[in-house]
């Protein structure tokens, strides 16, 4: 176990390497130069003399890949663009209020979507299971964009039964309590239909394997069938579904934090992306390139061990 | 006949499936059968006969949607009629009294739960065992089937076992419950020739202990002559024939029975040519051929001659490490002109890495190949086109061999127009609708797809499409393993006229000993990656030399009168 | 048990031969609503296709009504929407609108309102019967959304089209080669997904500015890896199958194997991965085009109508948000429907 893990660590050194020469390209050839935009209007040859020396622009692209290279080692992406603070002061403020969003927003999903799938796999064929497949094809049609507005405009300025934007800095459970609810209930309405769906798919592709007649051929009620034979066998792609889909938590989901002023990640990169605050975006892909790839491992060490077929290497 | 106690009787069983295009589909035409107690039923049928349908109606497992049953029709089961019976109903009688065993082991067992869980499961929900008390039956069970270490495979999970130990323990689960039906819907078909004997001892044995009725549904008749007490033979959803073992085998009425019995390759004895079905439709009596004289002379002339071939496979591991194994070791033989060289093996044996190592489908190892004087494996790829045209394949597989977007004309003149044959499309069309005369099939086919042919059709246009560069030497890899055998024999029979007609070599590669027997001149058996044993082929099936050989030819079914 | 029912009749009598795509066809007309969307995905590419030769909706940019006006068949709702401008003040809206100064469209939305002010002279009347209403300049809400339409609609047909393209050959060449092409392929593979779509897009988004071509590019760079996953396993397992061997055998090369035999064989895939792309990308250009970095300033799609919603929704004008919805949910349902059915009619084994 311990040495597959070191190897597949071993293995994230080029992928890593990779991102970084990616975020470099975009950033340090697709985007030209960014001196201009740190220039602003003081539009003068010293000052943009004066911003490249600062920024290690006046040297060859390969001692800039460098230089980022060792940024990332140090995970000191310098100060902010815009507001001249450490960037991973910045950062680290912001990743909490983004897992209280995404985090509760997981389970809640988890909890609603799963059963809603089972019950909609064991009526397969059957009019329940038509109208809930059709339900979801239409209600993952409309754009998530008009669930928040609308459900913004409805429930919280109209109806007045939720806040309508804000954000507690002091007290966690006063957010969690007042402003948390409504983004909750409305990621919940964009998430479910394309999760129940998702998660049908793999039941009822394990009940079409051929141990579910052998089961039947045991006399086995179709309740037992589908609970503990079935089940067992769809958990596996759902829980590594799941797992790989974790990264999305540190990201947060960025329209909900943007529409309703949450303070979290995602919030912050729209800013960033707003105003051309490349420190920033810079630290939050690398970020999240490598919490997804962490959690991509763990979602393979957990398949590895939920599922007897695969063994260790 | 003594008096029969009759256990499950059907009658007027008529099973239709809806197609997609509205039409509907007859599997089962009214079908009436009686399966006495204490005996074993084989129900033998070609693909398309219904008798997979058969057992899965008597078992209520046909699918909900798309399948229809007349509702006249009964399956009369101890007196009550299943087909009316209650969905509880049937699940108590299902795993109880009436059990089933697949074809494929691997897939019919779940793979999260124990196989010690699996057959605990059948105990505790119709015994009403508590879950120690079924779980220690389960391994005196595992005992009975004959598992080795029965404590220590409770525990194991099915993809650690071997594929014919995954069978004994469906067959666990099956016998658990002491059932009164047991259905086994060919469950050897999947397994290798020594492990299927295996397998049919051990139903055999079990049937005789406990007295239960087997209802045993194959496409084999060989297999099925040496247990079976009755057997009923189906085609196109109806009952040909049905009668005691001996009367099927010894005097059988129906000229469909005859033919099935006629056109198996059987090891005693080799006819010029097979018999096929339609020898026995025509009003005329069929008149065995004379025997064929097979083998060959040490001074013949060589077509292709391999010297220490090795191939190996690399297991990779991770990014970096790799694992070899060696799939063919140190393989060397003689091909003569005009002759065949037969190689069986059981899977895993290299014999089919040997075929495609010669059409360089596969990186060698080691090791020559020489063709008119030249080692074919080590020449580049330009030096080699020249001599692929000479050495062709047909594949055992003959609805993955052809290429389902292209029409059987673009199939054909394909090859010829990558290596120049013909002067233009008008020509190597004209050629085109010759091989397809060639083989049987009529011109029309050519602006056809694939897919609206049959399996034994399909074939044919294989062996077409390496007619098409007029080959020297032909390797046919399992060729005709996937065909029934009906039309096994029809292919085998075509086989044979082409290479008498063009003096074609062949290298016939198989599992089927008899099909090899009757094909070959010379065989080669092969285990594990090397060779065991190469002579004549009389010979090596009158004297083989080393244990393997024996032990195979042992494991061949002897059919009714060799067990008369 | 399968393979007996798929076992008929199968002598190839007198019947006119059939490809797998025109059975495919036949399935599809069989298959209601696949065949109903369809038809409906039709009407949309023409809809789309009459707006950008001009042909249809090509005044959208004309002030022909009051602003704000209600949708025909709701006239009465004027009322309603004065008390709803009352109630606006005092209250902050969701949106926090950028100053003069820094707002990028400032200077465009200036001339296009003096260009506007030059055309108001001559109209001569202003029609207050519009289908769908106005909006706040009293451009016509239908002829803007099927503008929207035609955007969205290219948007995602390029995008796809030029992402499938990069996805097919990437995949191709790293599952029918294996080995070095393969290990490189998918270290380039691993880089991209290791970065969630949306924050790729967001940062190229932030270097590139905005603009259809630029938009396209971005959505196809950022979403190729899907189809690169699916072809590559396809290759693999086509690439052992006989009948590519059998290709091997009559001497066929590489490129003729790759692209002759094996492409053919999952281009029903391809068409498969095609509409679920278009979805996708469309839902992604809605939101892109929402935040300002979408589509360039003097074009409209779907994404940057919703972008005035919020605002008119404060103030009780509701039309805008319909007309979005209505139009994009009917194209985004049947795209969906067909792709399942699609996937079901093209799918081989289901003989």
């Amino acid at each position: 176990m311990l040495a597959y893990i070191l190897r597949r660590l071993w293995q994230m050194v080029p992928t890593l390497l990779g991102v970084m020469l990616l975020v470099f390209i975009v950033f340090n050839w697709v985007g030209g130069d960014p001196s201009y935009i740190l220039a602003g209007k003081r539009l003068s040859p010293e000052t943009l003399a004066n911003i490249r020396t600062h920024l290690g622009l006046d040297k060859s692209m390969p001692e800039q890949f460098l230089l980022f290279v060792q940024q990332v080692l140090h995970f000191d992406f310098g100060p902010s663009w815009s507001t001249q603070q450490p960037v991973g002061g910045i950062l680290a403020a912001r990743v909490g209020p983004s897992l209280m969003l995404t985090g509760s927003l997981l389970v809640v999903e988890l909890l609603t979507a799963l059963p809603i799938a089972i019950l909609v796999a064991y009526y397969r064929g059957k009019l329940v299971d038509r109208a809930v497949t059709i339900a979801c094809t239409v209600a993952m049609s409309i754009s998530s964009l008009v669930y928040i507005i609308v459900g913004q405009y409805v429930l919280a300025y109209k109806a007045g039964w939720f806040p309508v934007q804000g954000w507690d800095d002091d007290s966690i459970l006063g957010a969690w309590l007042f402003y948390i609810p409504l983004p909750l209930l409305l990621g919940l309405a964009v998430s479910l239909a394309p999760s129940v769906r998702f998660y049908r798919s793999f039941v009822v592709e394990e009940l079409n394997q051929d141990y579910v007649r052998t089961a039947r051929a045991k006399g086995l009620s179709e309740r037992v069938m589908l609970f503990k034979h079935v089940l067992r066998n769809a958990l596996i792609p759902v829980v590594t579904a799941v797992t790989s889909s974790l990264p999305f938590l540190v990201l947060g989901s960025m329209l909900l934090e943007r529409f309703f002023g949450i303070p979290g990640m995602g919030n912050e990169l729209l800013l960033a992306v707003d105003k051309s605050d490349f420190p920033v975006i810079k630290a939050i892909t690398i970020t999240i390139a490598i919490s997804t790839m962490v959690f991509n491992l763990l979602a393979d060490v957990l398949y590895k061990w939920i599922d007897p077929r695969v063994e260790l290497k | 006949m003594s008096e029969r106690e009759i256990l499950l009787s059907i009658r007027q069983l008529r099973v239709a499936f809806r197609q997609e295009d509205g039409g509907r589909f007859e599997a089962l035409k009214g079908i009436d059968l009686d399966i006495p107690a204490h005996r074993t039923v084989a129900l033998v049928g070609e693909s398309g006969s219904g008798k997979s349908v058969t057992s899965m109606a008597i078992m209520r497992l046909l699918p909900q949607y798309g399948c229809e049953i007349d509702p006249a029709s009964q399956v009369l089961f101890a007196g009550r009629d299943l087909l009316k019976a209650t969905p509880a109903e049937m699940r108590a009688l299902r795993g109880r009294d009436i059990t089933m065993i697949f074809q494929e082991p691997m897939s019919s067992l779940n793979p999260v739960y124990t196989v010690g869980d699996q057959i605990a499961e059948t105990l505790m929900l119709h015994e009403a065992l508590s879950r120690s008390a079924a779980w220690q039956r389960a391994i005196e069970l595992l005992q009975e089937v004959g598992l080795p270490d029965p404590e220590k495979r409770a525990r194991a999970y099915p993809h650690q076992l071997s594929g014919g130990q995954q069978q004994r323990v469906m067959i666990a689960i099956a016998i658990a419950c002491k059932p009164k039906l047991l259905i086994a819907d060919e469950p050897t078909t999947a397994l290798d020739v020594t492990i299927q004997k295996q397998i049919l001892e051990l139903l055999a044995g079990l049937q005789k202990k406990h007295g239960m009725s087997v209802l045993f549904i194959t496409h084999d008749l060989g297999v099925v002559g040496e247990f079976a007490d009755e057997v009923i033979v189906m085609r196109h959803g109806e009952i040909r024939e049905q009668g005691s073992a001996q009367q099927v085998f010894e005097a059988p009425q129906d000229a469909y029975t005859r033919a099935l019995i006629a056109c198996r390759p059987s090891v005693a004895h080799r006819p010029e040519r097979l018999a096929v079905i339609e020898d026995f439709l025509r009003p005329e009596p069929y008149v065995q051929p004379p025997e064929r004289a097979r083998g060959y002379a040490q001074d013949d002339a060589v077509a292709l001659e391999v010297q220490g071939l090795c191939v190996n496979f690399d297991i990779r591991e991770g990014l970096f490490r790799k694992r070899k194994f060696e799939a063919v070791k140190n393989v060397s033989f003689k091909l003569a002109k005009g002759r065949t060289l037969g190689i069986v093996g059981e899977s895993g044996s290299g014999k089919t890495t040997v075929g495609l190592a010669l059409m360089r489908l596969r990186e060698v190892a080691a090791g020559k190949a020489l063709f008119h004087g030249q080692d074919i494996l080590a020449m580049n790829e330009r030096e080699f086109m020249d001599y692929k045209r000479r050495i062709q394949i047909v594949f055992q597989n003959p609805y993955a061999s052809l290429n389902p977007r292209f029409t059987v004309g673009s199939i054909l003149t394909e090859p010829m127009q990558l290596h120049g044959i013909g002067a233009n499309r008008a020509e190597r069309e004209q050629l085109a609708r010759e091989l397809l005369d060639r083989v049987g099939l009529p011109a029309r086919s050519m602006e056809k797809y694939a897919h609206e042919f049959s399996g034994g059709q399909r074939q044919r246009i294989a062996i077409a499409r390496c007619l098409s560069l007029k080959p020297e030497i032909l390797i046919c890899d399992e060729s005709v393993s996937a065909l029934d055998v009906s039309v096994q024999a029809q292919v085998l029979n075509l086989l044979q006229d082409l290479q008498d007609e063009f003096g074609l070599s062949y290298l016939f590669i198989s599992h089927d000993l008899a099909v090899v027997r009757h094909i070959s001149d010379q065989v080669m058996v092969m285990n594990k990656g090397e060779v065991v044993e190469q002579a004549d082929a009389d010979s090596i099936y009158r004297a083989p030399a080393s244990d393997y050989t024996r032990r195979l030819l042992a494991s061949i079914p002897q059919g009714w009168s060799a067990a008369a | 048990m399968s393979a007996n029912i798929s076992m008929q009749q199968n002598s190839p009598a007198a019947a006119p031969p059939r490809s797998l795509w025109s059975l495919g066809w036949q399935r599809l007309k069989r298959d209601r609503v696949g065949y109903v969307s369809l038809w409906i995905v039709g009407v949309f590419a023409l809809v789309a296709a009459l707006v950008w030769t001009g042909l249809l909706a090509g005044n959208w940019n004309a002030e022909i009504s009051e602003p704000n006006t209600s949708p025909l068949w709701v006239a009465h709702e004027k009322v309603a929407v004065t008390s709803g401008e009352n109630e606006l003040d005092g209250s902050t809206g969701p949106i926090i609108r950028l100053a003069a100064a820094e707002d990028p469209i400032n200077q465009e939305m200036e001339a296009a309102r003096k260009n506007a002010a030059r055309y108001k002279t001559r109209e001569i009347e202003k029609t207050d019967s519009l289908i769908l209403g106005s909006d706040q300049r009293g451009r016509s809400v239908m002829q803007k959304v099927l503008q929207g339409t035609a955007t969205s609609m290219l948007v995602g047909i390029f995008g796809a089209l030029l992402s499938v393209l990069l996805g097919t050959l990437l995949g191709a060449f790293a599952g029918y080669f294996g080995r070095r092409t393969d290990d490189f392929l998918m270290w380039f593979y691993s880089v991209f997904t290791s970065v969630p779509d949306m924050l790729l897009l967001l940062a190229f988004a932030a270097v590139s500015g905005r603009g259809f071509t630029t938009l396209v590019l971005v959505l196809s760079f950022t979403s190729w890896t899907a189809t690169f996953r699916l072809v590559r396993a396809e290759f693999m397992k086509q690439r052992s199958r006989e009948y590519v061997q059998a290709a091997d055998a009559i001497g066929a090369s590489h490129l003729r194997r790759m692209f002759v035999h094996i492409l053919p064989n999952i281009s029903h895939l391809l068409l498969v991965q095609f509409s679920l792309l278009l979805v996708g990308l469309i839902k992604y250009e809605v939101i892109l085009s929402f935040l300002g970095f979408g589509v360039g300033v003097k074009q409209v799609s779907w994404g940057s109508i919703l972008g005035e919603v919020p605002n008119e929704l404060l103030q009780g004008y509701w039309w805008q948000l319909l007309a979005v919805v209505l139009f994009m949910s009917t194209l985004v349902t049947a795209v969906s429907l067909l792709t399942d059915a699609l996937r079901d009619a093209l799918d081989p084994k289901v003989k």
